[in-house]
């Protein structure tokens, strides 16, 4: 075949943060401004520290943030909704392992009623007992249909808690079905008023948006708030496991195996990131992966079949997620584990390392195409402290990646596949004994209302 | 370079001058083929990367009892392998040079995907020709690929609660039209399908003159024409497939089906007979689906979930296709629910649209949802490449969607009634429920499903 065209060395993928304000209120709130004067939309993100790792049961916080926008300041919830909505914007409320988040997008217009909303939902939250009541019982629910519908998205939630042992990692974020019914009105307010404050809010701007107006608006609304009455959690580094085992989690008409194979990865300013982003991307991280090639490609046994490290202040996990027919179970396992051990062993070429760099560059830029976008990454990178550098050399620092650095992080961020927590979700009538062949059993049924045995 | 400003296409004073004509008009150009391959280009250089859209007119409509799920099926055999590449080629050599890919297949097209850095455009054109010039096809992938479409099939239908009540419901709703097949087809299908299948699925559907290229990014119009004349245009054109004639017959009584299934949360489906994509009541029709279930402030959402706490989520969709189809209105009820009680307040709420109509400001919000979404949309190249295809394939013309806006900001109070008229009929819906497995309280209606 005669290739007509030349290759371009892959030197393009350099985003750069754009210029944005910066102002830390006297009260600790950090303000980012990032004005994008083409469009018409405003975009937010408010990123609360602390989030679940304030809780006294598991799902507080969580419901903590369902309820800000559940009637606050002159508004009841219906009046709320009908604002936000009115407008034609969003506002979302999500629970992270370690933060609160309420972010949305308004047209450009509405940026007064964007502040009042934001200030209303944060300072003065009416914490009705009736919308508790009603959230909490429907969190309830959802956590029941989720697992009647959708195992591969519970499954992570019951693998934290088998991993991460008593370390707060392993709390599902929102709650269970048990911890939930066992949380009190008392229990959102005493939350709210120890782990939410100015000194835990992080605020971004992100759009088409009147930078002083803007500014003196939000030192208006929010200037006078009060700091959290606690201190932050603090959060020390989980352990490693040490050996296997095995949850069989008994969903007794699925199909399928959906499986989940971890252990404790690293953090967020993990110094060699850029050099663990091409080799995961080589593992697990893109179509043809070496585990995606193994279970989809070469074996048809499944649909799809991923990996990748959630890092956070502390480490979080590194995991192995795919899912296969009930009868092929053993023979999806095995192959997830050999690959991992092959990578372990045999590690990577310099062909596959520019093959990983060309496509995290060529993919690297479309992560920073909106106003959304750039609100989201700069919360995160002031969340983290980890500078605009961060962005701006991660171009450079993929192109420095070498095969003895690549080799590094393989010995060090990736476990041995004799060191992995599993968990299947599955018949387990038909799967028991083959679950057993890895490690000591564990077992539960998905109508438990928990996610640990 | 030193970007300074989030680099968004679409100017602020543009859209503040002329709400109703969404920018960017001038900028699009198209050009066919001579073998009758339309290609559309919307240069945008925000970032240096380029979304590839290719809209193939075929999907499980063109399919027939025997070969449900052969469309799908066939969007998969599309990345395994042509007379002059190895399987797995394709994407090896679109990641090693930065690219990235997917597709879908709907009851109405086949759409590939790409989006990749612009130094790869030329490679990009290479890949897609040559799948569309040179596929082929290896015994030994067709039979490990049946696997992964299985599993695929088992992810978001055998072990699916919503899945599987909905597929139920759609073979219930049509008797003759082949949207009453699952995209991803019948269990025994997906297991016999042959070579020869494959083969004259390709020859009379993946014809360049039944296809439609778009792009949308760091590219320029005359480049990619240039591109497309020198990799696409000696793919020879070949006769238009045979159009889809069938017309469902008139459904005059309600449809109800029950499933038992292992749960805890019961469903409820309604689907209705609805228009075609093109129908000229289309925008009226979306606005009553927002104003119907769009967030936290609509009508069953706030009725079911917040008032009456029967209902723990609420969701629903027009399917716009070439033909007449369904539009979709799901609920998730909690444990214990009764979903006969249930569906007595759905009714009466879909009563009063229909009966009562909508207020100026039900219809405003809607209309504000409507345009913010749309432009968060045009925000990125994907996005664009999407829109840009779906008003060309659906509606005939890309040009469409620059009026979209206006078309949407005409629609009155009146309409969205006289819509929720034609549509939300009894004696033209199926009605499915799914109820745990030990729920003895339940009885079978007319028919189950085990």
């Amino acid at each position: 075949m005669s290739t007509a065209y030349a290759f371009t060395h892959p030197g393009g993928g350099a985003v750069q943060v754009p210029a944005h304000e910066r102002v830390v209120l006297p009260n600790g709130i950090t303000l980012l401004i990032v004005p994008c004067r083409d469009v018409p939309l405003l975009a937010f993100q408010a990123v609360l520290r602390g989030g679940p790792l304030g809780d006294t049961k598991p799902g507080v916080a969580s419901l903590v943030a369902g309820l800000l926008e559940k009637g606050a300041g002159s508004r009841d919830a219906f009046a709320f909704a009908d604002a936000v909505e009115g407008a034609g914007g969003n506002f979302s409320v999500a629970t992270g392992t370690e933060a609160l988040s309420v972010s949305g997008q308004f047209l450009a217009r509405d940026q007064a009623l964007v502040i009042e909303l934001l200030a209303d939902a944060l300072l003065r939250p009416r914490f009705d007992p009736a919308e508790f009541e009603k959230l909490r019982a429907r969190r309830i629910e959802l956590i029941k249909a989720a697992k009647d519908s959708d195992p591969a998205e519970v499954m992570g939630t019951y693998g934290r808690a088998f991993l991460f042992g008593s370390h707060p990692y392993s709390r599902p974020a929102t709650g269970s079905e048990a911890s939930l019914a066992s949380v009190t009105h008392q229990d959102v307010l005493d939350y709210y008023d120890a782990h939410v404050g100015a000194d835990r809010l992080i605020l971004v701007f992100a759009g088409d948006v009147d930078v002083p107006a803007l500014e003196r608006d939000v030192l208006a609304a929010f200037g006078d708030w009060r700091k959290a009455a606690a201190p932050p959690v603090a959060l020390t580094e989980p352990q490693k496991a040490r050996g296997r085992r095995v949850l069989l989690v008994d969903s007794p008409e699925s199909t399928q195996t959906y499986f989940w194979i971890a252990n404790v990865g690293v953090n967020k300013r993990y110094p060699e990131h850029a050099a663990l982003d091409l080799v995961n991307t080589l593992y697990g991280g893109r179509f043809t992966s070496l585990l995606n090639t193994e279970l989809r490609i070469r074996s048809g046994l499944s649909y799809g079949a991923r990996a990748g490290f959630t890092r956070g202040t502390a480490a979080g996990e590194f995991a192995i997620r795919s899912f296969v027919d009930t009868e092929n179970t053993g023979k999806a396992l095995d192959l997830s584990l050999d690959t991992l051990t092959r990578l372990k062993r045999t590690g990577v070429t310099a062909d596959m390392l520019d093959s990983a760099r060309a496509y995290v560059l060529g993919q690297y830029p479309l992560n920073f195409e909106t106003a959304a976008d750039w609100a989201a990454a700069l919360a995160e990178l002031e969340f983290y402290e980890l500078g605009s550098d961060y962005i701006d050399q991660y171009a450079t620092k993929l192109r420095e990646v070498t095969l003895p650095a690549a080799r590094a992080v393989i010995d060090t961020s990736f476990p041995n596949a004799e060191d992995v927590s599993m968990v299947l979700i599955g018949d387990a009538a038909a799967i028991r004994n083959v679950a057993r062949n890895y490690g000591p059993l564990s077992e539960m049924s998905i109508t438990e209302p928990t996610f640990t045995p | 370079m030193k970007r300074t400003s989030t680099p968004l296409p679409l100017s602020a004073d543009a859209l503040r001058a002329c709400t109703h004509t969404a920018p960017g008009r001038e900028a699009v150009r198209s050009c066919t083929l001579a073998n009758g391959m339309k290609v559309i280009v919307w240069p945008v250089h925000n970032i240096p990367n380029v979304a590839l859209y290719n809209w193939v007119r075929a999907g499980s409509r063109n399919e027939a009892p025997g070969i449900t799920g052969l469309a799908h099926f066939f969007e998969h055999m599309m990345f395994n392998g042509t007379a002059r590449r190895r399987p797995g080629d394709f994407d090896r050599l679109m990641e090693a040079q930065g690219g990235a890919n997917n597709a879908f297949t709907s009851d109405d097209v086949t759409v590939y995907q790409d989006w990749f850095p612009r130094a790869a455009l030329e490679l990009i054109f290479d890949l897609e020709s040559d799948r569309i010039a040179h596929l082929a096809f290896d015994p030994d992938v067709i039979e490990s690929e049946r696997g992964v479409v299985y599993s695929e099939r088992r992810l978001g239908v055998d072990d699916n609660n919503h899945g599987f009540l909905a597929e139920q419901v759609q073979a219930t709703a049509f008797v003759e039209h082949p949207y009453r097949f699952p995209t991803i087809g019948w269990p025994a299908d997906i297991q016999s399908w042959t070579l020869q299948d494959l083969q004259r699925f390709f020859r009379t559907y993946y014809a360049p003159n039944n296809q439609t290229l778009v792009l949308a990014g760091d590219v320029l119009p005359d480049e990619a024409f240039a591109l497309a004349r020198k990799y696409f245009e000696p793919i020879p054109r070949q006769a238009d497939p045979a159009p889809v004639c069938v017309v469902e017959p008139e459904q005059t009584e309600e449809r109800r089906i029950l499933v038992r299934r292992s749960a805890q949360t019961p469903l409820i489906h309604y689907a209705y007979k609805a228009p075609a994509a093109a129908d000229e009541r289309g925008p009226a029709l979306s606005l009553l689906m927002s104003i119907l279930v769009d967030g936290d402030a609509s009508r069953l959402y706030r009725r079911l979930v917040e008032q009456e706490k029967q209902v723990i989520d609420v969701g629903g969709n027009w399917h716009e296709g070439f033909d007449p189809a369904l539009l979709w209105l799901y609920f998730t009820l909690p444990e214990g629910a009764d979903p006969d009680a249930v569906q007595r307040v759905i009714d009466a709420e879909l009563d009063r649209v229909v009966h009562e109509g909508v207020s100026e400001a039900e219809l405003r919000r809607a209309k504000n949802l409507v345009s913010v979404s749309f432009w968060k949309k045009l925000a990125t190249i994907d996005g664009k490449a999407q829109l840009l295809g779906e008003y060309e394939v659906f509606h005939g013309d890309w040009a469409k969607l620059f009026d979209a806006p206006a078309q949407f900001e005409r629609v009155t109070a009146a309409q969205v009634q006289a819509v929720a008229r034609d549509v939300l009929s009894v004696s033209r819906r199926t009605v499915g429920v799914l109820v745990p497995a030990a729920d003895v309280n339940v009885e079978p209606e007319l028919s189950e499903v085990a």
